[in-house]
């Protein structure tokens, strides 16, 4: 393995690069329909027995749980049962520098009694959150997915009914093997927009013949005014009545130009528009006659997609829901690690320091003895108040750089097919640092929790130990 | 302009001005890491130390940050 991957094997990475521009040129890329929560899998990929549905963030969730599992199990397994030294190199020595490394670090912050619980609740969380945040750099992540029509379910309160509106998306096409594609270069239109376009373009026809109607018309009165002021009396008078219903019924070849032109300049933009390989809607969108309305107990058959070569295909708007979406670019997930930090770090202020630790909040000790006893009063009361902003900080934190990471990758993708390499490092640095600053603030946290709140106050020290 | 792309220019327009939010994080990161090399080039020894307490401190100026670019997230990927 070692041998082949030496730098003769170079041109490996050439071969990628030109089946990438390859790819790129024949499936251009296409920028996704973003969405903040995570994306519920299609009907039928429900947890077993339940009507829940799996989100594509808790797949995931799971395949990390399953690697760390692993991964650990594989370290287990090497370590050697009496301490003996084992050969250098391989993936264990990798593990073993992290975790020597580390636990020197945390040893620097965190080094006291209570060094072997915060160790562990710092290396959980940040392998956790390290390995869910760097699925972002794995090709087929966030990309390959279900065809999904794009469609919404929208409670209709008159009516006491749910039916479905499409949204925006694209249209879909067959290509290479049979698989079915997002296609870029389509933005799916609705029957409904087509047929207002179409009516606008006639409207707009009917009111340029008008138009050049009225001009003629006031050509030809000009030419009356002219032959009247040259005093021709009243038999020009009569003649401008006659000549005004011969103006209503005969139409002018210039009329009928302008007529033409609009309509012909409609019809071109639709030829565009198939000449790059898209359709146009054909069938009864969900706001005109003649739409059966959302049925409830139909549900399953209308979320599971319809066959994508079928003709049924062309009445919704597809995007690509993938198989899988990054972890931490959900906020149950980063609010679920933040829960179990705080939680944890109460635990652990219980444990060294008693009941004494609620002191740190509910701080009335100094209230009447010192003069500035209500500052202490209010700090503590900030001190409850921070540690549940503690939870929406480290969710969001994560949540944030994760998912505007994701994004920075879609769009940067979808403007350069090949080049944005740099942005996958700069993703690669932006995953270790908030995995860190995550499992670093709940060690900080959880050490700062340990240390009594009252230096100068003995008695509770002696209560603590 | 119809409903639609008035409802599009209210979120870009928000989601910008949301994002000025961001200047304060810089600002913020910028003083500490100019403040902890200043410390670590005077001093070199406690260059651990120095390094952890800047990285707890970039991090919390780095969410106010974040928490701008939560909200310009949120109105332009969840407000309808």
């Amino acid at each position: 393995m070692n041998s082949f991957w030496n730098g003769k094997r170079r041109y490996v990475a050439l071969l990628l690069f030109l089946a990438g521009v390859y790819v790129a040129l024949e499936v251009p890329p296409v920028i996704p329909f973003i969405q903040l929560p995570g994306e519920n899998l299609p009907a039928g990929y429900n947890v077993p027995f339940t009507d829940i549905r799996i989100t594509n963030t808790l797949v995931a969730a799971v395949i990390v749980w399953i690697l760390l599992l692993l991964f650990l199990l594989y370290v287990a397994r090497r370590r050697p049962k009496d301490g003996s030294e084992v050969p250098p190199g391989g993936f264990y020595n990798m593990f073993e520098a992290l975790f020597e490394g580390l636990m020197g670090f945390i040893g620097g912050i965190a080094g006291g009694a209570h060094f072997r619980l915060i160790f562990n609740m710092f290396m959980t969380i940040f392998l956790i959150v390290l390995l869910s945040n760097w699925m972002s750099l794995v090709p087929g992540i966030d990309t390959v997915g279900f065809i999904h029509p794009h469609v919404k379910e929208k409670y209709d309160a008159e009516k006491d009914e749910y039916k479905l509106v499409t949204t925006d998306g694209y249209e879909i096409y067959q290509g290479f093997l049979g698989i079915s594609y997002v296609n870029g270069q389509c933005d799916w239109i609705s029957p409904a927009d087509e047929a207002a376009a179409d009516a606008a373009a006639l409207a707009n026809a009917e009111s340029a013949r008008l138009a050049a109607l009225d001009e003629l018309a006031v050509k030809a009165a000009y030419a009356r005014y002219q032959a009247a002021h040259n005093g021709h009396g009243d038999d020009a008078h009569e003649e401008d009545a006659g000549d005004d219903h011969a103006e209503e019924a005969v139409e002018s070849d210039e009329a009928i130009a302008a007529y033409d032109d609009v309509l012909a300049a409609r019809e071109a933009e639709k030829l565009a528009r198939r000449d790059r390989g898209c359709y146009t809607g054909v069938a009864v969108p969900p706001w005109q006659e003649g739409y059966e309305p959302y049925d409830k107990s139909k549900a399953k058959d209308i979320s599971l997609h319809p066959d994508p070569s079928s003709e049924e295909a062309k009445l919704v708007p597809w995007v690509v829901l993938p198989f899988v979406r990054v972890a931490s670019t959900d906020l149950n997930m980063t609010l679920t690690i933040a829960i179990i930090s705080v939680v944890m770090t109460q635990y652990i202020g219980f444990k060294a320091l008693g009941i004494g630790y609620l002191t740190k909040f509910f701080n009335f000790g100094t209230l009447f003895k010192s003069p500035l006893g209500g500052i202490d009063v209010a700090v503590g009361l900030l001190e409850l108040i921070g540690d549940f902003a503690k939870i929406l900080s480290f969710s969001f934190r994560l949540l944030g750089a994760m998912f505007a990471g994701a994004i920075l990758l879609f769009v940067m993708s979808f403007l350069v097919p090949i080049l944005p390499w740099p942005f996958f490092i700069l993703e690669f640095f932006v995953g270790a640092i908030q995995a860190l600053v995550f499992a670093l603030l709940t060690a900080i946290f959880m050490n700062l929790a340990t240390i009594s709140h009252h230096h100068d106050d003995e008695h509770d020290h002696a209560d603590a130990h | 302009m119809d409903p639609q792309s008035t409802i599009v220019l209210g979120k870009a327009i928000g989601a910008g001005l949301a994002m000025i939010g961001a200047a304060g994080g810089g600002i913020g990161i910028g003083l500490s890491v100019g403040g902890a090399v200043q410390a670590m080039g005077r001093n070199p020894d406690h260059t651990p130390t120095i390094q952890t307490n800047m990285i707890l401190g970039v991090a919390f100026a780095e969410a106010v940050a974040i928490y701008a670019l939560v909200v310009s997230l949120i109105i332009l990927f969840v407000l309808n």
